[in-house]
């Protein structure tokens, strides 16, 4: 049986104090896989393991089996772009993506330059020097630079970071043609949306911990599952807080400062019974607006249930 | 796949803004030997002057610090900039790559060190001028350049403040301590280069080895430093 792409056994990595990664284990093979966390969650720190840039405090990492800190020659099947790192800005997009094919022992790294290059529909522009570019035009040379030698195994760091809509069309139609040609694809992204339209699978990691793991949307029905909280404001704010406490749908009930705020767990339900409520109460409805429904709340959602389900 | 790796850092040295700093260091002992050219003294010996030019400031302080500079930037730019990861992220062995870098970095030094010396030579000696008093010297430059921008691609990735210790041993370990205890000299870099410079002209001092132990331990330093920073470079944290 032939070794997994990418294997984390009981990895850490931290910085001096600071823990950049702990305790994560899991294996990627064919298909894309997405890397969702905020910034700082550890997505990067990831990749450079994978990509053999940093040696991790505790555990291992493999690629294809091998250490490619130590066996450069893993690199023949692997492809990456880095989140922060513009090619040489002196040479033309052409010379970038040759350089890296010829370097990738590719027979004919001129033709497969062109093909990466056609790709990523650059062209017109090829000829031209990176230093000229615009953040966009960047990242799809840092890409074709990645396809160029064809590798079974590509890491991307936030790879739609600064493309246009349509190139993120493009690139994310790219990406599943990729997974599905049985090559593995491991993106990060902290945009749930994004990632979900490519990726089957996904690897949540918040503030260093792998907090859930599995197909997109389970992801998604975990995040849906997830108490949320609503702000109120009524006129009669106390009479429509005692009949909502009645309701199947609210978990508790707060009232602080005039407005109600409802803790739910089920917010649609809550969206069909709160107007009913307040019609009772004959109150009538000024405000109604969800606390805490931002992406780090989700994170940090995942990672206190990922706690609790540890204890 | 040396040659491509080679190219692309000698291309990027030379298009860097240090480079005409660096440009304005060589032309230091063209100055001098220029004034000396237009304002020599009747009598004065020429090859003494010559000497003293090459084995006080060229060898010691101005060789040193040009192939120091680009020895450095050869790794130390691309770590900076992130472009290393396109380099280490490839199948090629760390060696190879450490050796393309040297010798990009070593070129670098001598397109700008051989027209100084050569030029600094023909005003200093002037009629006196031969290849031999020149050739012996800028053999010392080639092989000693060598050596430093091999030591000092190592200090890049061994440290984060190579220049600052490249600069503390130029001027306090060769250009001080050396210079006093002839046992320090033994692991001065710019004391076997100025051992070839002993050949064509008069020292104050007998040189620290023969030509050829001489040539040896140069060749040492650059293959135990290539090998160090092939090592390193496959251990480094990249960004």
């Amino acid at each position: 049986m032939s070794a997994p792409a990418i294997e984390f056994t009981g990895v850490s990595r931290w910085y001096g104090d600071t823990v950049s990664l702990a305790d994560v284990s899991f294996t990627a093979d064919a298909g894309v896989v997405g890397l969702l966390g905020h910034n700082g969650a550890g997505k990067s720190t990831t990749l450079k393991l994978c990509a053999g840039f940093s040696t991790p405090s505790t555990g291992t990492v493999r690629i294809y089996g091998d250490n490619p800190r130590r066996n450069p020659d893993v690199y023949r099947r692997v492809g990456i772009v880095p989140d922060h790192s513009p090619p040489w800005p002196f040479l033309t997009a052409r010379e970038v993506v040759e350089l890296s094919a010829r370097l990738h022992k590719v027979p004919d790294y001129r033709e497969a330059a062109a093909r990466a290059i056609a790709t990523v529909e650059l062209e017109p522009a090829a000829d031209r020097r990176v230093a000229g570019f615009s953040h966009g035009m960047r990242q799809r040379v840092k890409l074709a630079q990645a396809i160029a030698h064809e590798p079974d195994l590509l890491l991307l760091d936030e790879p739609l970071n600064g493309l246009d809509p349509t190139q993120r069309e493009h690139v994310i139609s790219l990406l599943i043609r990729l997974g599905e040609q049985g090559r593995t694809v491991v993106v990060s992204s902290h945009v749930l949306h994004e990632v979900e339209r490519m990726a089957p699978r996904v690897l949540v990691l918040v503030n260093g911990h792998l907090v859930a793991e599995g197909s997109t949307a389970g992801i998604r029905q975990l995040i849906s599952e997830r108490p949320r909280r609503v702000l109120v404001t009524a006129d009669n704010a106390r009479a429509l807080a005692r009949e909502l406490m009645s309701s199947a749908a609210v978990d508790a009930v707060r009232i602080a400062d005039g407005a109600i705020e409802v803790e739910t767990s089920e917010p649609s339900q809550l969206s069909r019974e709160l107007p009913a409520a307040a019609g009772r109460t004959q109150s009538l409805l000024r405000l109604i607006r969800p606390v805490g429904d931002d992406l780090e709340s989700v994170y940090t959602y995942l990672h206190e249930r990922a706690r609790g389900q540890a204890r | 796949m040396i040659l491509p790796v080679y190219r692309l850092t000698l291309r990027a040295l030379l298009l860097q803004r240090r480079t005409i700093m660096l440009a304005v260091v060589v032309l230091a002992p063209v100055a001098t030997s220029l004034i000396y050219a237009l304002a020599r003294p009747g009598g004065s010996d020429t090859v003494d002057f010559y000497s003293g030019i090459v084995q006080k400031l060229f060898v010691p302080a101005v060789a040193a610090l040009v192939a120091l500079v680009f020895g450095v930037s050869a790794f130390g730019d691309e770590r900076e900039d992130g472009t290393i990861l396109y380099l280490v992220a490839t199948p090629q062995p760390r060696l190879e790559l450490v050796v393309a870098k040297v010798a990009a970095a070593w070129t670098a030094s001598l397109v700008l060190l051989v027209p100084s010396l050569v030029l600094s030579g023909l005003l200093g000696l002037g009629s006196a001028a031969s290849l031999r008093l020149i050739g012996w010297p800028l053999l010392g430059v080639v092989l000693a350049s060598l050596a430093y921008c091999s030591a000092s691609s190592w200090l890049s990735l061994k440290t984060r403040r190579p220049v600052v210790i490249g600069v503390i041993y130029i001027l306090l370990w060769e250009g001080s301590v050396a210079t006093y205890a002839a046992s320090a000299a033994k692991l001065s870099i710019s004391a076997y280069g100025s051992a070839f410079v002993a050949h064509a002209l008069p020292q104050s001092a007998p040189p620290v080895a023969g030509l050829v132990p001489s040539a040896l331990v140069l060749a040492a330093v650059v293959v135990l430093a290539a090998w160090g920073a092939a090592r390193s470079l496959a251990r480094a944290e990249l960004p």
